[in-house]
């Protein structure tokens, strides 16, 4: 057990167990889980139905791409991770800087999704051109919204690690732990789409 | 709690609220999902002789159903009332509380009125032109399924208003819910484009999943509207507990002790 | 011991990052790319490699090792019925197709 300049200590295996972040937030986590395995249960009921013709849309996707897409929002799991642990310790730049590699590997991602949506569009595969992209685009849409909202999160995170006054590691694990909700969605949403077969 | 007589409990206008609330849910229930069985709802590929054929088969329910909301359907007055009342009783600004309000009184013209119209005008003259009806089909399920913007917004208020509210009216994990809500109104907007499929007004997706989030949200905060009341101390502070608190919270705080 | 819990995370992105990278290999075995083909073993093996990650993902890096044990088996009981949907309604998709 270790204590830090600011009283905080850091858990260990004997530590008393705690939530992390909001236990309101994990409920959001389970819920939002089920309401999106509901939709994967949609799409992989329909692909197994009409295996040629999925089989067909899903060859025009990129799979390094999508590796490569998978790897940066580990990372910037990893980063958030890494700013929990700073910012629990009392070394809120570190955090800070944290958080701040989060978003950037963000961005990346968000950038790499429109390259790939522009791609798509440009040889003709849209949302309504066949089944299999229709699934495409709604997945991958429905996790940019997520996306999305993940930056307003990740700017409440900065906000809480910048100011002394606002600091509360509870809001900081809550928001860490809506960042990681985005990246394993789509770790399932990457394997549905770019490797089933 | 003592027992007081009706006439002088305080919260007396708030029951009415809410038993009024739930009365509205309930009516909407059973005109959409059993008088007029326009939940589910048609599919939209439907020729046009088919939805004259869909609008004959309901062609009583439909005009007694949607009599019913017309003379009653004010009572979904109350029920955005009551959320606003719960709004004001948070320590966020009022203009949360107004926003809401205005939101969603003018969301429930498209959302909710627009498909009672038409669908009851398609119901007045059965030997109607089949084009027109199918006109006024497509026009009352994209109205009430595709008029998402507004509701979306009007959960996002509340959301927002749950989350930095430090008057505790309504646990954060409800705020959350908010957001799932917001969600699937974004998940209904592809009903504008697809005729068929699950992104379509009546697809697995765009309907069916959608109505089951919707419902438990549904029932979820007219539960919380209750709690709120028995809470209710007509102050301006942190509301008290009943000695439950919010039903996830507690579950898990507990378990960590 | 700040070290340690950064090499650990350190050492879960590592192996999060080799079994993503696991999935290269699985399309290269099975042939992909210019005519891939239907196969319920890569199907399977996806889902399952993808619901390890999330697993991991929640024990390691949302911190659900140090959390209540109702957290630790909410989120287990969530991979779970997660496995059980998807690989039944991949199933259930081939059984009536």
């Amino acid at each position: 057990m270790i204590a830090t300049a600011s009283g905080t200590r850091v858990a260990t295996a004997r530590e008393p167990r705690h939530v992390p972040g909001q236990p309101d937030m994990w409920f959001f986590v389970l819920f939002e889980s089920l309401v999106f395995t509901s939709y994967f249960c949609v799409y992989l009921f329909n692909r197994a139905r009409h295996e040629t013709a999925f089989l067909q849309g899903q060859s025009h996707l990129i799979l390094w791409l999508g590796v490569v897409d998978t790897i940066v929002l580990l990372t910037s799991s990893w980063a958030v991770a890494c700013g929990v642990q700073h910012a629990r310790a009392g070394r809120y730049q570190a955090a800070r800087r944290d958080a701040i590699l989060t978003a950037a590997c963000g961005l990346v991602f968000l950038a790499l999704k429109i390259v790939e949506w522009a791609r798509l569009i440009h040889m003709g595969k849209t949302f309504t051109s066949s089944q299999f992209f229709q699934y495409y685009f709604f997945l991958t849409g429905i996790h940019c919204v997520h996306l999305l909202i993940g930056f307003i999160v990740l700017g409440v995170l900065v906000v809480q690690l910048s100011g002394e006054h606002r600091r509360s590691q509870v809001v900081v694990e809550t928001c860490a732990t809506y960042w990681h909700t985005v990246d394993f969605f789509w770790v399932l949403i990457f394997a549905l789409l770019y490797v089933v077969r | 709690m003592t027992r007081r007589s009706w006439r002088s409990d305080p919260k007396r206008e708030l029951w009415l609220a809410w038993y009024a609330t739930v009365a509205f849910y309930s009516l909407y229930t059973v005109v959409f999902f059993v008088i007029t069985r326009i939940q589910p709802p048609g599919k939209p590929w439907y020729s046009p002789v088919q939805v004259t054929e869909w609008f004959a088969g309901r062609h009583d329910g439909l005009l007694v159903g949607f009599a019913l909301i017309f003379v009653l359907g004010g009572l979904s007055a109350t029920a955005l009332a009551l959320i606003t009342y719960s709004i004001r009783r948070m320590s966020v600004s009022r203009a949360f509380a107004y926003s809401y309000l205005i939101l969603y009184a003018i969301a429930a013209v498209p959302g909710f009125l627009f498909i009672c119209v038409a669908m009851t005008v398609g119901a007045m003259r059965p030997d109607r032109n089949p084009a027109v009806l199918r006109w006024l089909y497509d026009f009352g399920f994209l109205s009430f399924s595709g008029t998402m913007g507004v509701f979306l917004v009007g959960s996002l208020i509340w959301m927002t208003a749950i989350l930095l509210d430090d008057n505790r009216v309504f646990p954060k994990w409800f705020g959350y819910l908010n957001l799932c809500n917001a969600l699937t109104e974004v998940v209904v907007a592809p009903s504008w484009i697809f005729h068929g499929g699950v992104l379509a007004w009546n697809g697995t997706i765009a309907w069916w999943i959608n109505v089951v989030v919707f419902g438990l949200y549904t029932g979820v905060f007219i539960f919380l509207l209750r709690q709120m009341i028995l809470r209710e101390d007509f102050g301006t502070g942190p509301l008290p507990d009943l000695g439950l608190g919010g039903p996830a919270g507690q579950v898990l705080a507990e378990a960590a002790s | 011991m700040e070290t340690t819990f950064n090499r650990r995370l350190f050492a879960v992105w590592l192996v999060l990052v080799g079994i993503t990278l696991t999935y290269l290999w699985i399309d290269h075995a099975v042939g992909g790319g210019a005519l891939p083909k239907t196969s319920s073993a890569v199907t399977v093996a996806a889902i399952c490699l993808a619901l390890v990650k999330v697993r991991i993902i929640m024990r390691e890096f949302m911190e659900v090792r140090h959390a209540p044990r109702l957290l630790c088996h909410l989120t287990d009981l969530l991979v779970v019925v997660m496995a059980a949907a998807l690989l039944g309604a991949y199933a259930a998709g081939r059984l009536v197709a």
